[in-house]
């Protein structure tokens, strides 16, 4: 019992960022019908930026966040205005391609600026092992918890309560109907590609707290596919609840079979549910007519 | 300007090309394919190889992609497959080349099919992540069942020969892989004009009314998985026979998502489009290269770090650029040209 | 300028290679000789690729400098695969054909010298691999292939016969986490190797996928199976990862880490977690005096970035550079391939000043310099104190 708990705990660690970071892929696929493929890539950048801040002013986690998440912000405005923008109009597929271009120039810029070296990445939070029950986590791993639920109930007041939220629900349902009735459509995609971005910091530092940093960490957004495809790609709040189930079945395919299979415990668990359910456990089913 | 498009029989109707011209300078580039090898360094002709390995693989891709409508994103899978497939037949099994090459292909063909049945439901992006979830596995199970696949060592090919020819010598090779290529893209062009070809038009403009037309969706769309794995298991073993070392590090996740990047640069669902995409994309690198070292030259004695990692950007930014602005890809900017020179000076 | 623009109209296809050379010999003219290297320049492993390209470049600047070998210069010339092996092949086929190179002196990952292997047998390339150092690399023997140093194999089960003699706790149980690649096939032969000549109890072995960054289960399941010396086969990021999750869990571990731990970004990613782990390397280490006075000796060869690129990978090249220049002078002015593999042949007892054992390439398996050293690493100050000197296992 006490081992199925420590996997549990240690699953739920891991799947937190996988949901942070499905949440960016959510954001964006929901506003915008296209899944981007340099959301990694805009979390290792980001990380890396924050990781500069921590270096010259040597912020705690709170400040860094305060610093990191507005730069962020407009770092995901300006990607959207140069890069997606100017493809409105064209095949979803095409914005697809046109975002993976951009992660393969973020890969290289973040390499170029900050060099191959990985790095120890303090956020000023204690390392001393706290224990809940049985499970120790660090202090860290608690906060990327406690982010998970903040980001998650943020989403859904924001999605439920505001003009904001309630205008981007309505252009994911209906673009043209949205554009019509007065929904500035592109202020939408810019706004989703910024919130993508600040979640993606978020992901960013919190993972790079606790896996350290380095320029293979872009790979945790492919990672993260998973988690997101459960939840159903437009389902923000889906994407979250299921990372932490990505990452459970994750630890618990490892713990309990062992032979390496928490590599493609994720997949394998897609694949199945994907059978079932064609939209993930949350998505939208898209009725078609011909 | 050629007019007249009449045609009086059905056969003309789907014809590959009713244009004499056409043929003729189809089979001055065969002629010139031909004398290649006479006419550059044993570099170019290792690019040249390169580029036709892509080409099939593109072709495949694009019969799934392309002309069906179904994102893959599961082709590094599937290469690899036909690689291990290959190279255990060859070395292990002792086959000759001309047995194993095939069964390459139709060994990724059957498995396959094992993806096609719980994506038949799926659509777009789902399928996309479906397919690129299938791959991470396919990588997972190579490297798990290591008596078969001999694991992480990878397999050495030894000499290969065909009627004679040692494969491992670059002109054998390039025309080995130009034979293969020639016949699996007429293949691919002439699937096109059957009733194959037109179920998959139909089922990538909109699968519901193809289903409503009487077109059988699980029996096309599995027939599109299977036709486009057979041509990228045979691609894989052709980059196997070039490379002649197989590891699975070869057949990483970035290979999938340039085979998409070479057929929506060419061209989605034409097969002169991936060729050009395939082309395009495989010299993209070294052009960059040449360009870039006209301007810095990276084996200067103070060692440039940013050189290498600024091709790299390059390549990024040349995907985004022509995505940009030529959407419809290569084959648009070919169609253009035409049109230009057909109506040529009075275009509007 | 010159020369890449030749190179640039020998890609195109205009001039058939090597026909501007004077030598009969590709890559040798009256005045110079070619040397390529293909390595890791750009990704994440790139500064592995950035030492070995110093190491190769001091060591010919100081060559030249010295007056080159036999009147002739040495020039380097450095190809990016990325760390993907398709690339590497590639890359060394250009060098090959069409920067006309003469010897190769560095190779980038084991998969990588692999998939060349076939190019530079057939060319009868003089290759010196220094960074790969892998069973699969000299067995079967490549006639102009030499390897230096001792495999992953041997300085795991150095350090593991270390703790066992030394450090080693009350019931000890052993276990190995290792990358699921060829890397970690051989860290898994020197694990083996241990706890069969040294009668260990052996706890576990776990396989991981390279860049995993998440060890909760694993270290979980290593607590269950009561492992108290651990073979971490892991590197770099995911190597700290799994130290930290065994802090987290409170274990009492000895470590054994792999070599690339040895290099001062790494160590110092891993040194948070608190265990004073041990490492096996064939190479001084940066605190060593053979590598304090080799910089001394190299500086004015170096710029900064230079200087700050530098780590193990350099010393090795450097080295293996040294080798290849001695076997090449051997030759005299009648320079070829044949006899440069003939005289590399022949290397005993080269001398490194320390970086690495002797190198002798007179054996079966044409391998040399593999005696390795146990370090173990101060955590205070993240520097390694010297345990052994350079022996045979």
């Amino acid at each position: 019992m006490e081992y199925f708990a420590l996997l549990l705990g240690s699953g739920l660690v891991i799947g937190a960022t996988y949901g942070l970071v499905g949440m960016g892929f959510a954001i964006i696929y929901k506003a915008t019908g296209v899944v981007n493929f340099a959301q990694g890539e805009l979390l290792m950048l980001t990380a890396y930026i924050a990781f500069s801040l921590t270096q010259g002013l040597s912020l705690s986690f709170f400040p860094l966040l305060l610093v990191t998440l507005p730069i962020a912000m407009v770092l995901g405005v300006l990607l959207e205005r140069i890069f997606i923008r100017p493809m409105l109009g064209e095949p979803a597929f095409s914005i697809v391609m046109v975002t993976v271009g951009l992660s393969v120039i973020l890969r290289g810029l973040t390499i170029m600026i900050w060099g191959p070296d990985p790095h120890e990445f303090p956020i000023g939070l204690s390392s001393a092992v706290v224990h809940l029950g049985p499970v120790p986590f660090y202090p860290v791993q608690l906060y990327a918890l406690g982010s998970l639920a903040v980001a998650t109930g943020g989403a859904w007041a924001f999605f439920r309560f505001t003009r904001l939220g309630i205008a981007m629900r309505a252009v994911a349902a209906n673009e043209a109907a949205a554009l019509l009735m007065g929904i500035r459509v592109d202020r939408i995609h810019m706004l989703a590609w910024s919130f993508s971005a600040a979640i993606a910091a978020l992901a960013g530092v919190l993972f790079a707290a606790m896996f350290k940093l380095g320029p293979t960490i872009w790979f945790e957004g492919l990672r993260s596919f998973p988690a997101v495809i459960l939840g159903g790609l437009d389902s923000v709040l889906g994407a979250a609840l299921g990372g932490l189930v990505v990452g459970v079945v994750e630890n618990m395919a490892q713990g309990y079979l062992g032979q390496g299979l928490r590599e493609i415990a994720g997949f394998v668990v897609i694949v199945l549910i994907l059978m079932v359910r064609p939209y993930g456990l949350f998505g939208d089913r898209q009725i078609e007519r011909v | 300007m050629r007019t007249g498009h009449f045609k009086d029989s059905y056969a003309a109707l789907v014809a590959l090309s009713d244009s004499r011209v056409v043929w003729a300078w189809t089979g001055v580039l065969g002629l010139a394919l031909l004398a290649l090898p006479l006419l550059v360094g044993a570099y170019s002709l290792t690019l040249a190889i390169t580029i036709l390995v892509a080409i099939v693989g593109a072709i495949g891709l694009n019969l799934l992609t392309g002309t069906t409508g179904l994102i893959s994103l599961g082709q590094s899978g599937f290469l690899a497959i036909g690689a291990y497939t290959n190279g255990i037949l060859l070395t292990d099994h002792d086959w000759p080349i001309w047995a194993a090459l095939p069964m390459s292909g139709l060994v990724a063909a059957a498995i396959s099919l094992l993806v096609g049945v719980p994506s038949l439901r799926l659509k777009g992006l789902y399928l996309a992540i479906t397919t690129l979830a299938f791959s991470f596995i396919v990588n997972y199970l190579i490297l798990f069942f290591e008596s078969v696949t001999h694991g992480s060592n990878g397999i050495f090919l030894g000499d290969v020969t065909i009627l004679g020819f040692d494969l491992s010598a670059d002109r054998p090779l390039y025309y080995f892989v130009l034979a293969v290529t020639g016949l699996l893209a007429l293949g691919a062009l002439n699937l096109g004009r059957t009733r194959i070809g037109r179920a998959w038009l139909a089922i990538r403009d909109h699968d519901i009314a193809a289903r409503a037309m009487g077109i059988d969706l699980v029996r096309y769309k599995l027939l599109a998985f299977f036709m486009s794995s057979f041509f990228i298991g045979i691609a894989g073993a052709l980059m196997s026979l070039q490379i002649r070392f197989i590891n699975i590090d070869i057949f990483g996740f970035l290979l999938s998502i340039e085979a998409l990047a070479i057929i929506i640069l060419g061209g989605l669902g034409s097969v002169a489009g991936a060729i050009l995409g395939a082309v395009f994309l495989t010299l993209l690198p070294e052009a960059i290269r040449i360009l870039l070292s006209l301007v810095v030259d990276p084996n200067a004695s103070t060692y440039s770090k940013y050189i290498y990692e600024i091709r790299g950007i390059t390549y990024g930014v040349v995907m985004v650029l022509f995505l940009r602005f030529k959407p419809d890809g290569l084959i648009g900017l070919w169609r253009d040209a035409k049109k230009f020179f057909a109506n040529w000076p009075l275009a509007y | 300028m010159r020369g890449s623009l030749k190179s640039a109209l020998l890609a195109l296809g205009v001039l058939s290679a090597g026909a501007t050379t004077a030598w009969a010999e590709p890559g040798v003219t009256d005045t110079e000789i070619r040397i390529g290297d293909v390595n890791i320049m750009t990704g994440p492993a790139s500064f592995i690729g950035q030492a070995v390209s110093v190491g190769s470049k001091v060591a010919a600047a100081e060559i030249n400098a010295a007056g080159g070998i036999n009147g002739r210069k040495l020039v380097i010339l450095t190809e990016d695969d990325g760390y993907v092996p398709a690339r590497s092949f590639q890359a060394l086929k250009k060098l090959i054909e069409v920067d006309d190179i003469f010897a190769l002196n560095g190779t980038s990952g084991t998969a990588n010298v692999l998939a060349m292997m076939p190019l530079i047998t057939k060319a009868n390339l003089p290759t010196v691999v220094t960074t790969a150092p892998n069973e699969l690399v000299y067995n079967p023997v490549r006639p102009s292939v030499f390897t230096i140093g001792a495999s992953y194999e041997t300085a795991f089960f150095a350090q593991l016969k270390y703790i066992h003699e030394h450090n080693e706790p009350k019931n000890p149980v052993y276990g190995l986490i290792r990358q699921d690649d060829d890397f970690g096939v051989a860290v898994e032969a020197g694990y083996s190797r241990a706890i069969k000549e040294l009668g260990l109890k052996d706890g576990i072995r776990l396989k991981y996928k390279k860049g995993q960054t998440d060890f909760g289960a694993e270290l979980l399941q290593m607590r269950q199976a009561g492992v108290n010396v651990l073979a971490n086969g892991a590197i770099i990021a995911s190597a700290a990862n799994v130290l930290s999750e065994a802090r987290k869990l409170g274990l009492e571990l000895q470590v054994a880490d792999v070599w690339s731990e040895i290099m001062p970004p790494s160590a110092k990613l891993l040194a948070p977690a608190g265990y004073s782990f041990f490492v096996g390397d064939y190479i001084a280490s940066m605190t060593d005096p053979a590598a304090l006075s080799f910089l001394e000796r190299t500086k004015q060869y170096m710029s900064e970035t230079d200087r700050q690129a530098v780590n193990r990978y350099s010393f090795i090249t450097y080295a293996g550079l040294k080798v290849m220049a001695k076997a090449m002078a051997a030759c005299g002015k009648e320079l070829t391939r044949a006899c440069t593999v003939e005289n590399l042949r022949k290397i005993h007892g080269f001398e490194t000043d320390g970086l690495t054992a002797p190198i002798s390439f007179d054996n079966a398996k044409q391998l040399g310099g593999t005696e390795v050293k146990v370090y173990q690493v101060n955590l205070t100050d993240v520097s390694f104190k010297t345990l052994t000197a350079y022996t045979q296992y």
